[in-house]
């Protein structure tokens, strides 16, 4: 077996900052990462969107790069940048050509030191966050569906079930004392990971970091409020209903274990004979052999870059001959296959194979072509932010490839339980379809 | 613009030198019965990427049914002589490997990429696609049902309504109108009619396997030549089809989706193909139009005015042609200041020479980006493939940066006065008639349809 060694540098500024390095002189590109440890999960009570907001705003000028300046900058070094709010981490990044790397570190350190915007910014930010809902939520047939239905029927902490896209009351409600507030809560270099990756030696990119981001002061380490949740005892349902598309839809979810356990391993690769393309179960048995359904896929959404209550999710749409309750009733029919006969030890060894091959996709690139090494990025901030060693990008592998199809077997039965699971129905609006009770 | 100045940044370190951008070695080869193949080295993880594409789609085909090749194309995976549509699956899991059939409207392409452990399997198993798909009747039926379901949804999606709108407004009789089909359409598909289409486009002397990845080229060779060097086919004649006459004069196509909350707006004229040797100065042109984040149409529309969240404008290819397009979907009350700013940032480009700082910035990022594609196994591909299916000269990589930066103002000019005249822009709008149609009629004569085609 041909196993990928990445190198990594890491160090930690007197600032708290986490710097990561991993160097590879492949292409003449480098790209850049920072990670804030703070998603909508957490964000302020009455103002949901805001972690989301706040990441357009970082857009908007800081100290010594005006309103518009950070977009041009890059764009005009060659290179392509973004950002992105998740449960619990919010990160910006730039893929560039290498010449230009020095000016990406100074772009973010500047908007690290001092974010500078006034209302103009956040009205306008606010009414482009705007349009993005109704492009990706409210004016999509299915937009939402499962990410933004399934928190407030599975979840009863408000960090875990509201809604992370916003309320536009909540939008709307929201003002620039909220923007320096959080900024200056979290957006803290010691709540914070810089990465570097690809065209970099390992020393000039740790000599870099402190050059351009020593000197920013510390902050009050954050306070983060408690997203546990109450122990769940029965099963969860919920309804939506669905405006334009005419498909009968259901979610199912189910709670998952504490990230790295043995039992999160074994669930990962149960995840796979579940939901693994076309050739997992649920594809296989509702789509290709009983035909009840058009679609039937998820699973765990991003299993390294969580840090608080999530499920495995199923997602289903069916033909609407057949109703919920017989859709329902053909997943739980797989579902108790697992748990009665578990997987063969050749199944096991074919997903396995699969979640190598996978994994080494994720460290290459992992979103698009023209964002090398997110995935590597993604993985390192994760692991360095919740788990303080980013060298898990090099082992974590281990521990799923060591899961034996006992324990497969064992966390079906353990997790998979109606008690522990919550479903959504997203009924279409605009035909008859019998509903399960 | 923003209703302020835009204020510059103090103290921006300077671009280092730049490095030099080398793209990869192709090792070229043809093997006996046709098979052009082009192999690339890129060791950054044990994997390799690669495609087997025809130089037929559903273009070639329109005449028999719209989306007959996608269709070929969607059922050829759900069995071969040797394996059923699950064994199919399954072999794919046991060796890492992912796979996907399409057809656009030129090429067909069987897509793949696994460990490079198992390269043999995986090629032994695409030469089996392309060359032993069976084509079975209930997988047949089934795929036609998930394509009804697909079609139907698609209909509920304003991007597709307006992209498809667009399509048959530009290109008329010719079969680049007819990118999808309808449900009548689908229903009415033949397995005999897959099946000719399958034996007429997959062959041989009609193909071309491109492979990048961890590898050694000549072993990967003569693993090639070993797979597919049985494999036999003539090259299907190819057909022109007259050129769709030039839309002139400013229309309107309003489709009507009730209750939608947004309206997506999508104006467009034809343009150029790929080989044109205006391309790559109209590439630029549009560029700075609206083809990336820092372009005058984003800071306008987004970043000054907030009426949208991902403006763009782009300039499609395709073999025989190629359109220019730019799309928003903006806020309902907001559609006709909207159309006025898209409409005056193309008005700009025509009557002004852009400054040359600006042009500079466009070139850069036109020319930075190209290089990020050299970082992944899948970014060397999709560049490769490009050259080999539009037929681009061999050293059109190398060189592609030059040609960017020797773009001058004065061609820009040039490019927005030939191809970009707002006056002939063909707009069409994917939204609820009630509350757009009187902002709608303020840009052309105005036609309205419903999410079937039919007129209103």
């Amino acid at each position: 077996m041909n196993r990928l060694h990445v190198a990594i540098e890491h160090k930690k500024l007197a600032n708290g900052l986490h710097v990561v390095v991993a160097p590879d002189s492949t292409a003449p590109v480098v790209t850049v990462g920072v990670y804030y440890k703070i998603g909508f999960r957490l964000e302020p009570r009455g103002r949901s969107g805001f972690a989301h907001l706040f990441e357009h705003m970082m857009f908007q000028g800081s100290a010594n790069a005006p309103k518009m300046q950070h977009i041009k900058l890059i764009n005009s070094s060659g290179g392509v940048l973004n950002g992105s709010t998740s449960y619990d981490v919010t990160n910006y990044y730039e893929a560039v050509p290498s010449n230009a790397l020095e000016r990406v570190l100074w772009l973010e350190a500047d908007r690290m030191r001092a974010l500078k915007v006034d209302d103009e910014n956040l009205n306008n930010q606010r009414d482009v966050v705007k349009e993005e809902v109704r492009v990706n939520v409210m004016n999509e047939p299915y937009g939402g569906f499962p990410w933004l239905d399934m928190p407030p029927v599975a979840f009863r902490n408000w960090a875990n079930a509201h809604n992370f896209y916003g309320d536009f009351a909540d939008l709307d409600a929201a003002h620039l004392g909220d923007v320096q507030a959080f900024f200056k809560t979290y957006y803290v270099p010691n709540n914070a990971v810089l990465l570097i990756l690809g065209d970099v030696k390992p020393a000039e990119g740790l000599a870099l970091a402190e050059k351009y981001f020593a000197s920013i002061l510390a902050g009050a380490p954050p306070v983060f409020a408690d997203p546990s949740e109450p122990e769940q005892t029965e099963e969860r349902r919920g309804h939506v209903e669905e405006q334009f598309g005419t498909l009968p839809a259901m979610a199912i979810g189910y709670l998952l274990p504490k990230r790295r356990t043995a039992d999160w391993c074994a669930m990962a690769l149960l995840d796979q004979a579940l939901h693994g393309g076309r050739a997992g179960r649920l594809y296989r048995e509702l789509v290709l052999e009983e035909q009840i359904a058009v679609e039937a896929d998820g699973g765990i959404d991003d299993l390294f870059g969580y840090n608080g209550p999530t499920q495995m999710t199923s997602r289903i749409m069916h033909k609407p001959e057949h109703s919920s309750e017989a859709a329902l009733a053909a997943f739980d029919a797989v579902i108790h296959q697992v748990q009665e006969k578990g997987i063969s030890a050749d199944e096991l060894e074919q997903l396995k194979v699969k979640w190598r091959s996978d994994y080494y996709a994720t460290l290459e690139a992992g979103r698009g072509n023209y964002m090398p090494k997110y995935g590597l990025m993604h993985l390192l901030a994760c692991f360095t932010l919740f788990d303080n060693e980013p060298q898990l990008v090099n082992t974590i592998l281990d521990g799923f490839l060591a899961v034996t199809p006992q324990q497969v077997h064992s966390v079906a039965k353990k997790y998979l339980r109606n008690e522990k699971r919550a479903i959504v129905f997203r009924t279409p609006a605009k035909t008859n379809v019998k509903e399960a009770a | 613009m923003a209703s302020r100045p835009v204020e510059v940044a103090v103290g921006v370190p300077a671009l280092a030198p730049e490095r030099e951008v080398t793209w990869p070695k192709r090792t070229k080869a043809k093997l006996a019965n046709g098979l052009e193949v082009i192999l690339a080295e890129s060791h950054t993880v044990p994997k390799f990427h690669g495609e087997l594409f025809f130089r037929s789609g559903n273009a070639m085909v329109a005449d028999r049914a719209p989306g007959l090749a996608e269709m070929t194309a969607t059922v050829l995976r759900s069995g071969t002589q040797k394996r059923s549509s699950r064994r199919i699956e399954e072999d794919l899991r046991r060796i890492g490997a992912d796979l996907s059939s399409h057809a656009g409207s030129d090429t067909s392409d069987i897509s793949f990429s696994g460990l490079s452990e198992f390269a043999e399997p995986l090629l032994d198993l695409v030469q089996e696609l392309a060359r032993e798909a069976s084509f079975p009747e209930a997988e047949f039926e089934r795929e036609r049902r998930q394509k009804l379901e697909e079609v139907k949804l698609q209909r509920t999606q304003a991007s597709f309504l307006s992209s498809e709108r667009l399509r048959k407004v530009l290109f008329g009789a010719h079969p680049y109108a007819q990118a999808t089909p309808t449900e009548t359409q689908v229903a009415a598909y033949k397995l005999d009619d897959l099946k000719t289409v399958y034996r007429e486009f997959y062959t041989p002397q009609n193909g071309l396997l491109l492979l990048v990845g961890d590898f050694e080229p000549h072993e990967m060779l003569k693993t090639i030549a070993k797979v597919f060097g049985a494999w036999g086919g003539r090259k299907p004649e190819t057909k022109t089809f007259p050129s769709p006459a030039n839309p002139r004069g400013r229309r309107v196509y309003l489709v009507h989706v009730p209750g939608a909350v947004q309206t997506q707006i999508l104006a467009g004229c034809q343009a150029i193909t790929r080989k044109h040797p205006d391309w790559i100065k109209l590439g630029v042109t549009n560029c700075l139009y609206g083809g990336a984040f820092n372009s005058r149409l984003v800071m306008n529309i987004r970043e000054g005015k907030g009426y949208t969240y991902s403006p763009r404008s782009s300039v499609t290819p395709l073999r025989q042609h190629g359109f220019f397009s730019v799309s928003a979907a903006v806020r309902n009350d907001v559609v006709a200041a909207s159309l006025t700013e898209i409409f005056y940032e193309l008005d700009k480009l025509r009557s002004l020479p852009v400054p040359a700082a600006e042009l500079a910035d466009a070139q850069n990022y036109l020319s930075g980006v190209f290089s990020l594609g050299l970082a992944t196994q899948d970014g060397l591909l999709s560049q490769f493939s490009t050259v080999a299916q539009y037929e681009l000269p061999d050293d059109y990589l190398e060189t592609y940066r030059a040609r960017v930066r020797a773009v001058t103002p004065e061609e820009l000019l040039a490019m927005a006065r030939k191809y970009l005249d707002s006056a002939n822009m063909q707009i069409v709008l994917a939204g609820d008639r009630a509350q757009i149609e009187s902002q709608a009629a303020l840009f052309g004569e105005l036609e309205t349809f419903d999410a079937q085609g039919n007129r209103l």
